[in-house]
């Protein structure tokens, strides 16, 4: 495929393909312009603010008590000088990253194929995504110890075999969230055009996944890494009971007599999780060619 | 697609039907001690489970048993319930990693749970039934010192310690200490008082209750008084519907919690003076709350977990819980015995005179105070 | 503008050459076995569970314990929270979604608060009841600053340790998923259309009620239900929060799976059934109003 051929746009939204919007709507942009309402602004900066001191002041609130220990910031000197938290942070960040991949790579061609090919399945789909929300995560682990400690597939009876388990059982936690994201995004293009326009250009399966819609779903697969890492490095339940070196089973060992310290920790994990998003955001921002399908007017 | 799926689900229940359960292993008997200890070690694991490292001290004695033996201890779920270490022990049967409990400790309400002797707990509408055998019979060397009250005949489960109700106060913010039940509902403490847990879910609370019952007419079969009294409680505006921990008592939210004496102890001593916390034992009653040790019947390091019962039942062990400010079951069988430090024995309040509940009185208790607490007490909907 | 359209996908379309209808499902094979290793088996326990008693004994007395008026009013109050939680934070978290994004505030923020709501969506349980406790507690900063300005919120009928509390706070991860769920749909408004809209003289209202809004539609929909089971699924933070005083149906599950003090294990997977059982009641609904939105578009 040449640049040229590779260079193919249209109106990401059909309902509008062949109206005037969509003529007006040619040029390929990823960024967005700004609107020239200042009225508007105004409105939307009050949002903005109102949100952020929404989020900030309980956080505030956990500094200010985390503050109190004395000496002065021994509440964090201590943690930060405890090579274990570190260790068992790394450790839940790259089941994290693994959670993502796998993930992405599982709900991406269901979510795709569910609305190109059998919407009859969507809420049968759906309905399994959401289950995790009300399957009571010790119920979930203790089902899953239950069938997997013995043979035929005995994955708690070695490490790696127990972090298999436990990326997998993220990966159903990231359920809903990576289905309901991807589905997001994908309803944002016209996969219908893009899938025949790229079929007819000879892409098999594979190539159409990943060259042509992946690149597309950017903003909805960072949603969906986001809030599955989120979930990945704060989950407990199935990390311990797996007795899995993970960042939150490290935390509970600290102990709850000592609150100034569990409240910088509440900090430092905060802050250490922005940090690991935003490093994911910079490599999801990429240099991916995007690849849209241009249709006739 | 469907019936494909539910042949493998099917499948695989024929499977761990098939593969599951192992036998409840026999141990070696305490006296081959050394043998146990070289067999411990061959072993060179052991899997604990809900053992917070401040809860009477476990951090040391954890630490304290790795030292002198070697062997690594991999810790579960240190904020664990009960409830969680039967099922974890459940789950597990099979599986012998380090997802397995070895040893677990209980509130002694659980006993019947895992001895397959008696009949389970009938909580509300439970039908009761024969129990599993979930922890095998094991008598550790010091097995005399045990009282009778406190331990299975056959041994399958031994209480290893106890502590008291107690008042936890955070004296920066409240300047007059109460000291008995009758002080809390003083209108001086208003919005200041708090259970360490909802008494349907956490035994601390559900024993808050029962210690307010003996503090106003009630007694060790009759918890009403005590639903009664946090009613009062509640309705005056004292009770705070929240859960208390050390960080809510620390930051003022909670100031007067309701919460085992070595807790708060315990409280008084990690936060070092900032702020400042009382502990008192109410004057009207000394209730007491004990928990029992049991090995698991499917434990996959059986001679690391008799070891680990050999070391708490020790001189050592047991001496390593008081500093915890728990008191140990041996307590009195060491005081004959004068192995008891002077220092040691005044930080633990006196015990004298503590009441400690039996089995069937805490089954009794745990269905009213469940049942009647949300409609006596009442849950707010706001 | 009106008139054009829907070129969705019809229903059962199938390849052409394809004739038989069965083969489509094969391209959701990878997921339906994945799901039934790892999840719809520890189902199963729920399901079989439920139906045991705690000799292991089958039984309907679980299921019939579930009419316990105490029961009921749990399962009530957590629709409730969770439905005024879904709502109110998908039409702020829209808001403030379209804000960054196409509000005409600096770029910046808004990688600043879509990272941000990645951490924030599972700030969740002890850590967030503690910081809202530290924060609007009796003795939280914020009501002591209140306090000195003679506005004590606590003075004045508010209290965090009830209903709307604890929706306060569940708003703290609710906020942030539909921030990140609707994202991409709001990146896909082209900002071309807005101006087109207003070049062929539209009003905002008109923008709106007849492009953003249609667009936008079944993706907020499909939001909402997502909070929806989000907080449906909620305990930590509210046992935290309330002693168990709010009466939920996550806290009553954990009383029997989790607790010390009862442990009615049949109970409790047939409390969580119940709760899979409203999941689904709730997606039905949310088909229905999914297609009805579908429709809007036409």
């Amino acid at each position: 495929m040449t640049a040229q051929e590779r260079s193919l746009t249209v109106a990401p939204n059909p309902a509008y393909a062949g109206t005037a919007i969509a003529d007006e709507v040619l040029a390929p942009t990823t960024k967005t312009a700004k609107p020239p309402r200042s009225r508007w602004v105004f409105v939307w900066w009050i949002v903005f603010i109102l949100g952020v001191l929404y989020f900030i002041l309980p956080l505030i609130g956990t500094v200010l008590f985390s503050l109190r220990d004395r000496p002065f910031l021994n509440a964090y000197t201590s943690i930060l000088g405890d090579p274990q938290f570190f260790a068992s942070l790394g450790y839940s960040f790259i089941v994290g990253i693994i959670t993502i991949i796998l993930s992405i790579a599982l709900m991406v061609p269901t979510a795709y194929w569910v609305r190109l090919r059998m919407p009859r399945a969507r809420p049968i789909v759906e309905f399994v995504t959401l289950l995790p929300f009300v399957i009571p995560p010790i119920v979930l682990v203790f089902g899953l110890i239950s069938t997997y400690s013995h043979p035929p597939l005995p994955f708690t009876y070695s490490d790696i075999g127990s972090t298999a388990l436990l990326v997998f059982a993220y990966v159903v936690l990231s359920f809903p969230y990576m289905y309901r994201a991807v589905d997001t995004g994908l309803r944002t293009m016209d996969i219908r055009s893009l899938t025949e326009a790229s079929q007819s250009l000879g892409a098999g399966w594979f190539r159409l996944i990943v060259d042509v819609i992946l690149p597309n779903l950017r903003v909805a697969l960072l949603a969906g890494a986001f809030l599955t890492l989120a979930i990945v490095i704060g989950e407990f339940t199935i990390a311990n009971f797996l007795a899995r070196p993970a960042f939150a089973p490290y935390l509970s060992l600290l102990g709850s007599n000592y609150p100034y310290q569990q409240a910088a920790v509440a900090v430092v994990s905060f802050a250490l999780t922005w940090i690991a998003m935003a490093l994911i955001a910079v490599v999801g921002r990429g240099s991916r060619n995007r690849i849209t399908v241009t249709g006739t007017r | 697609m469907a019936r494909l799926a539910g042949l493998i689900v099917a499948g695989t229940f024929v499977l761990a039907a098939c593969s599951g359960g192992g036998a409840p292993s026999g141990g070696p008997s305490a006296g081959n001690m050394d043998t146990l200890i070289a067999n411990a070690k061959k072993e060179g694991n052991l899997t604990t489970i809900a053992l917070p490292h401040g809860w009477c001290d476990y951090g040391d004695m954890l630490a304290g048993f790795t030292a002198k033996y070697g062997i690594k201890i991999n810790e579960l779920n240190p904020d664990g319930s009960s409830a969680q270490e039967v099922d974890a022990i459940k789950a597990n049967k099979t599986n012998l990693g380090p997802q397995a409990p070895d040893v677990i400790d209980v509130g002694l309400g659980f006993a019947p749970q895992i001895t397959g002797k008696e009949p389970t707990a009938a909580a509300s509408g439970q039908t009761p039934g024969p129990a599993e055998t979930l922890v095998t019979p094991y008598k550790v060397a010091t097995w005399a010192d045990i009282p009778d009250s406190a331990k299975d005949p056959d041994g399958y489960w031994y209480g290893d310690y106890f502590g008291v109700m107690a008042i936890e106060t955070n004296t920066a913010v409240v300047k007059t200490v109460p000291k008995t039940f009758k002080d809390l509902l003083d209108p001086k403490y208003k919005g200041q008082v708090a259970l360490s847990g909802d008494p349907t879910q956490s035994n601390q609370a559900m024993s808050g209750v029962w210690t307010a019952s003996l503090a106003n007419g009630g007694s060790l079969d009759n918890v009403q008084p005590g639903l009664d009294y946090f009613k009062k409680l509640n309705d005056a505006g004292n009770f705070v519907p929240v859960i208390a921990k050390t960080a809510t008592v620390a930051s003022g939210e909670t100031p007067i919690r309701l919460t085992w004496s070595y807790n708060g102890l315990g409280d008084k001593d990690s936060l070092k003076g900032n702020p400042t916390v009382e502990v008192n034992i109410p004057t009207e009653a000394k209730f007491g709350g004990m928990y029992i040790q049991a090995v698991s019947a499917y434990a996959p390091h059986p001679n690391a977990a008799r070891l680990w019962q050999e070391y708490m039942y020790s001189d050592e062990g047991q001496l390593i819980w008081l500093k915890g400010y728990c008191v140990p079951i041996r307590y009195d069988a060491l005081q004959k015995a004068g192995k008891i430090p002077a220092d040691l024995a005044a930080k633990v309040p006196d015990s004298t005179g503590t009441v400690l509940p039996t089995l069937a009185q805490i089954t009794a208790a745990t269905t009213n105070i469940a049942k009647g607490w949300p409609t006596t007490v009442g849950v707010t909907v706001k | 503008m009106t008139g054009a359209a829907q070129t969705m996908p019809t229903q059962g379309a199938t390849r052409p050459g394809s004739r038989r209808f069965g083969w489509t499902w094969l391209g959701l094979t990878p997921f339906f076995i994945f799901s039934t290793l790892f999840l719809l088996i520890p189902t199963a326990y729920l399901v079989i569970g439920s139906l045991q008693d705690s000799s292991g004994n089958w039984t309907l007395q679980n299921y019939s314990d579930l009419s316990d008026p105490q029961t009921l009013n749990a399962y009530l109050t957590s629709i409730e929270i969770s439905l005024v939680t879904a709502v109110a934070g998908g039409v702020f978290g829209l808001l403030m979604a379209y804000a960054v994004i196409s509000g005409g505030l600096p770029g910046r923020f808004r990688s600043g608060l879509m990272t941000f709501s990645g951490v924030a969506s599972n700030f969740a349980g002890i850590p967030l009841a503690l910081a809202f406790i530290f924060t609007i507690g009796r003795a939280g900063f914020l009501t002591s600053i209140l306090s000195n300005l003679g506005l004590n919120p606590y003075d004045h009928g508010f209290n965090l340790y009830t209903k709307l509390g604890l929706e306060i706070v569940y708003f703290y991860f609710q906020l942030p998923l539909m921030i990140l769920i609707i994202a991409p749909a709001i990146d896909g408004l082209k900002k071309e259309w807005r101006e087109a809209a207003a070049n062929m003289g539209a009003t905002d209202s008109q923008f709106w009620l007849h492009v953003a809004g249609p667009v936008l539609a079944p993706t907020i929909i499909g939001s909402m239900i997502l909070l929806f089971g989000n907080a449906f699924g909620a305990q930590a933070t509210a046992y935290q929060l309330t002693g168990g005083f709010i009466n939920i149906v996550t806290i009553l599950i954990g009383n029997q799976l989790t607790g010390d003090v009862l442990h009615n294990v049949g109970l409790g997977y047939a409390l969580a059934m119940g709760m899979v059982f409203i999941l689904a009641i709730t997606l039905v609904a949310y088909s229905f109003l999914q297609r009805r939105s579908e429709r809007w578009m036409r």
